[in-house]
């Protein structure tokens, strides 16, 4: 303070007259700690200033270096393009396009003029009123559509509304429609699969979006790189096992059965015996994927797959396989199903005609309940158990495909002779088509079974033998003969190639009590026989009309449809064109 | 002597600034070229994407049987009406 004292000295000194500072108003002396206190102050307040600097420039920079790239870095997201699902001959059966939502903030958007307004509810396909009801909503952020696709896109652009503006997104487009829907399945808004091999394949056909951070000039133009990308990854194409042409021809044969005999539903699979490839899987009643405004249960189920039904005499040929098997008969013992009923128990087992007597391949070829419950009462419980479950029978399936039931075979030990002879011809067991048509690859195969693919498979799997070859052949040969002018499929046979196969006829269960007039008519066959290619299976249900049964119905679907496919897979043909003898009254199945 | 050093050094300094800058610009220029040829790209892969989807919709099976039998009076084939030629066959 000596200093500054001085410094006031001095400055009076080189005054005139008299010194301003020894005017006597002003000639108070102050106590000398008062201005080292305002030094100090001074000095303080420049060395907090100092450190501050020091600390943001020096220590603690982050924050203010990301608030500064934050103005000159953005961050681009990199979508991924969710992976094409493609049929085995790699056409395209579902694809993603990019398309945009249309967003809006609702205050904005309402300013403009109410013609703009109109012109712009018109593009996105709505009312008016629908776009203000919309539009009317406290939120700052309304979507006003998904999924608008680019050239409609393009022409709003051209509105130049405020406050109005675009989300890139995905939309997947099904060009093959309700004829693949089944196997395909489809996606919601949010590009998740929610049905059949969209949903199951979920997470390969997803893809990962990346993100880049980059600089941006003036112009809105990348011009560098900054820090690590994130790649984005498509999501994987995958082939699917189905075959395009054979899923059109197994789809069109159904619409027109289904048509043709007033049923409620049906559907129908191809499945390929070498392989366990499903060629084919149709349903109807059916659904277009791309337009889902209006959707029931009955249009969305998958009847091949989680529908269980009583497959009805289709078993038949499984308890005759085991009994061939274990030597207990031969395809010539004899059995005599004369009167044309049985007292099992308290319960009857009775047949549509009375028969006499008949050899085992025959009970088979005319579908004989009272042959295959005296065929079946013999066998402990425990062996027509174990063959129902390897024949993949009450076993949760291993598809991959979601929403697959196991059906139900009841566990051995319950079983009551009634119930063994019931399920010998297929009552009081459930099973779903798929499984039906798959456990008669033990048939088609010589004895073994191999799990079945919905996606293309290039090596053939290993079988799990479940009969020997040569039980297989003789029923084999009973199936064929099932398809004769003497068995209940008549209607079956194929111009041209030698098929085979077993009809089906169940009573539905409507309130726990086995109906009388509305039934399952099922058919399973393999074409052709000579060297089985495909097993298909049909299932038409709840015929109305006067015949109802699987031979019927559900055979001349299978003829037709077996005529296309083998047609379409250029299978040469192992028979003569003309010997087809359908007799005018065809053997009647048995319920 | 060290006068006429400094000149060059600054001289040289200059000139690789200057360097330096017009690099930075062509690295830019060329960034943004590449930024727009990947663009392109991405963009060619959706109009594939939609070609194909376009010859899926166009090749639908329901839609050549319908023009086949409509518009070209065409029937399917019948084994019946077939011809079949195995090989050996006199």
């Amino acid at each position: 303070m000596k200093r500054g004292g001085n410094g006031v000295n001095s400055r009076v000194a080189a005054s005139k007259g008299m010194s301003f500072s020894k005017s006597p108003v002003l000639a108070v002396s102050l106590p000398t700690w008062r201005s080292r206190v305002v030094l100090f102050v001074l000095f303080a307040a420049f060395a907090t200033l100092a450190v501050r600097a020091l600390w943001l420039q020096g220590m603690s920079n982050e924050f203010l270096q990301k608030q500064g790239k934050s103005r000159y870095e953005r961050t681009i997201e990199l979508p991924a393009t969710r992976g094409k699902i493609m049929d085995r001959n790699g056409q395209v059966l579902a694809s993603s396009l990019p398309v945009k939502a249309v967003w809006a903030i609702p205050e904005d958007v309402l300013k403009s003029p109410p013609g703009k307004l109109a012109e712009l509810a018109r593009l996105l396909d709505m009312s008016n009123a629908e776009l203000r009801k919309k539009l009317n909503s406290d939120r700052t952020f309304v979507y006003l559509k998904r999924q608008v696709e680019m050239d409609v896109i393009a022409k709003i652009d051209q509105l130049d509304i405020r406050g109005l503006d675009t989300r890139k997104e995905y939309k997947r487009f099904y060009p093959q429609g309700e004829v693949m829907t089944h196997v395909v399945g489809f996606t919601n808004v949010e590009d998740a699969g929610q049905e059949s091999m969209e949903l199951a394949q979920q997470k390969t056909l997803q893809g990962a979006t990346g993100s880049r951070r980059v600089i941006k000039d003036r112009l809105g133009r990348i011009v560098e790189d900054v820090g690590l990308s994130k790649l984005p990854h498509d999501g994987q194409d995958l082939t699917l096992s189905v075959d395009s042409k054979l899923q059109y021809i197994a789809f069109s044969h159904i619409k027109e059965a289904v048509e043709k005999f007033k049923a409620k539903a049906g559907a129908a699979v191809v499945l390929d015996v070498k392989t366990g490839e499903v060629l084919a899987l149709a349903n109807y009643p059916t659904y277009n994927p791309n337009d889902r405004r209006v959707l029931t249960g009955e249009q969305l189920r998958n009847r091949v797959v989680t529908d269980t039904f009583e497959p009805g005499s289709t078993l038949k040929p499984f308890t005759v396989a085991l009994a061939l098997d274990t030597k207990r008969v031969t395809p010539n013992t004899m059995y005599q199903t004369a009167p044309g009923y049985m007292v099992i128990g308290d319960r009857r087992v009775r047949d549509m005609h009375t028969y006499g007597a008949l050899s085992v391949a025959e009970i088979i070829q005319k579908s004989s309940n009272i042959g295959m419950a005296k065929i079946a009462l013999p066998i402990p419980p425990q062996e027509m158990w174990e063959i129902f479950t390897k024949s993949g029978f009450g076993q949760q399936p291993k598809f991959g495909f979601p929403g697959a039931v196991a059906g139900r075979v009841r566990p051995y030990k319950s079983w009551k002779p009634i119930e063994q002879a019931n399920m010998a011809f297929g009552h009081g067991i459930s099973v779903s088509l798929l499984q039906l048509a798959r456990s008669y690859m033990i048939f088609a195969r010589d004895g073994d079974i191999i799990p079945l693919s919905f996606q293309k498979i290039t090596e053939p799997p290993v079988g799990q033998q479940v009969i020997s070859p040569q039980t297989a052949r003789q029923v084999r040969t009973m199936l064929e003969s099932v398809v004769g002018p003497e068995g209940t499929a008549s209607k079956a046979q194929v111009p041209g190639y030698r098929v085979g196969g077993k009809t089906g006829t169940a009573q539905k269960l409507i309130n726990g009590r086995y109906s009388n007039n509305r039934n399952v008519g099922s058919f399973v066959g393999i074409a052709p026989m000579s060297n089985p290619r495909f097993i298909i299976a049909v299932m038409l249900d709840d015929v109305s009309g006067v015949y109802r049964t699987g031979g019927w119905v559900a055979a001349p679907t299978f003829a037709a449809l077996a005529a296309s496919a083998l047609r379409a897979a250029n299978v040469p043909p192992d028979s003569t064109v003309t010997d087809i003898i359908i007799p005018e009254n065809p053997l009647e199945d048995n319920l | 002597m060290s006068f006429k050093i400094n000149i060059l050094l600054a001289a040289l300094l200059v000139s690789c600034a200057l360097a330096l800058v017009n690099s930075q610009y062509k690295t830019r220029n060329l960034f943004i070229e590449l930024e727009k040829l990947q663009q392109q790209s991405r963009q060619l892969d959706i109009d594939w994407a939609q070609l194909q989807l376009d010859q899926s919709t166009l090749g639908k099976n329901a839609r050549i049987e319908q023009i086949a039998r409509t518009e070209l009076n065409m029937a399917p084939l019948s084994p019946a009406r077939t011809q079949y030629l195995t090989e050996g066959d006199k």
